[in-house]
This record gives structure tokens, sequence and C-alpha cells, in this order.
């Protein structure tokens, strides 16, 4: 009986836990919508989110969290495929370019000007030509 | 017996001449005219990018989090 009640007080704690986990997630990649949308961050080449001007602490706090996990997920990827973190977030930065831009968001190659996607596809780098075949 | 022996080392010398004659004509190493060009460097660069292609699909797929749009 007790060992039932505590396995669903375990239950009802990890679910709780679970739910205060999932919504600072959510949060962040609204804020992230919401200022790509606003032109304010943008996907660069490099496989990170860039800021553009001065935003929110929220804003910044958003960008760094994200980028925090993209590097720890090109990490683990470079490692087994044993190329340089650089590496595996260039090619990732060219998918992102080729195809997760809207129209009207910003991005931004190498140390170059912010720009503004048009109604084309964006020219990419040189080296991203055999990723985006 | 002698006359044997002595054919066996004409023959020896006369293979041994041969054989450095051979060696003489097949070891022959001239520097070719033009320097060799390998250009790896880019070929390498390109096939990391194929390489790692899948993997960026794969990772932008699987952790729509990590990429909001």
């Amino acid at each position: 009986m007790t060992s039932r009640i505590s396995r669903t007080a375990i239950a009802a704690v990890l679910l709780g836990l679970g739910a205060l986990g999932a919504a600072p997630a959510m949060a962040q990649d609204a804020v992230i919508s919401a200022a790509k949308a606003a032109g304010t961050v943008g996907e660069q080449a490099d496989g990170y989110l860039g800021i553009k001007g001065t935003v929110s602490g929220d804003v910044r706090s958003a960008v760094d969290a994200l980028n925090i996990k993209r590097r720890a997920a090109y990490t683990d990827l470079a490692a087994k495929r044993n190329v340089t973190v650089q590496d595996m977030a260039a090619v990732t930065g060219c998918q992102t370019l080729a195809g997760r831009v809207s129209q009207g968001q910003i991005y931004r190659i190498g140390s170059g000007e912010w720009q503004t996607k048009g109604a084309g596809p964006i020219a990419l780098p040189d080296y991203c030509a055999a990723a985006t075949r | 017996m002698r006359y044997g022996i002595w054919i066996g080392r004409t023959t020896r010398l006369a293979s041994g001449l041969l054989l450095a004659g051979m060696a003489g004509g097949c070891i022959q190493v001239r520097a070719p005219e033009k320097p060799i060009e390998i250009n790896l460097n880019v070929k390498i660069q390109q096939e990391v990018v194929v390489r790692l292609q899948q993997d960026a699909k794969d990772l932008i797929q699987n952790n729509p989090e990590l990429f909001p749009q």
C-alpha cells in the first residue's frame, strides 16, 4: 500500500518536473521565432544563430541557450564522424541557410553584413555546393 | 668435373651480367618534366561536406526544437 502511494507520488513529481522542463523550452523557441520574424535574430553560415543589433535580455539568453545546445549536438556528431566541430556546424549551416530561412528573415554568411532573404534562394558559400546537391 | 665447374661459373657470371643489364634498363628514373599536381585539399573538403550532409539533415529533422523557424 505504501509502496503504491510512493510510486504514485514519484510519478506525479516526475510528471511535474517534465512539465517544468518542457515549458521553458517551448517559450525559448517562441522567443526565437518571434525575434526571427522581427529581423533581430537570424541563421548564420557557421551553423549558429546570430543577433543583429541590440535585443532584450530574453532574446539574448534564448539565443545563447540554443547555440549551446546546437554546439553540443555538433560536438557529438563530429566525434562520431571524426571531423571538427566547426566542419559539422558549417555543413549544418549550409542546410539551414538552404532550407530553413523564410523570405524576409535575416541571415549572415561569414563575418559579412546581415542580409534579408528575398524571393530567390540564398547564395551559399562555395563549400556548400556539395551539401545542397 | 673441372669443365663443369667452369661452365657453371660462366653461366653464373653471364646471368649476373644479364640481370645487371636488365636492372639497368628497368630502373631508369627520370624526373617528370612538369611537376605532378595533386590537389587533394579541395577534394577532401568536398568529401567531408558530402559525408556530413545526411548527418546534418537528420540532426535538423530529429531535433526541430534546436532549429526553430
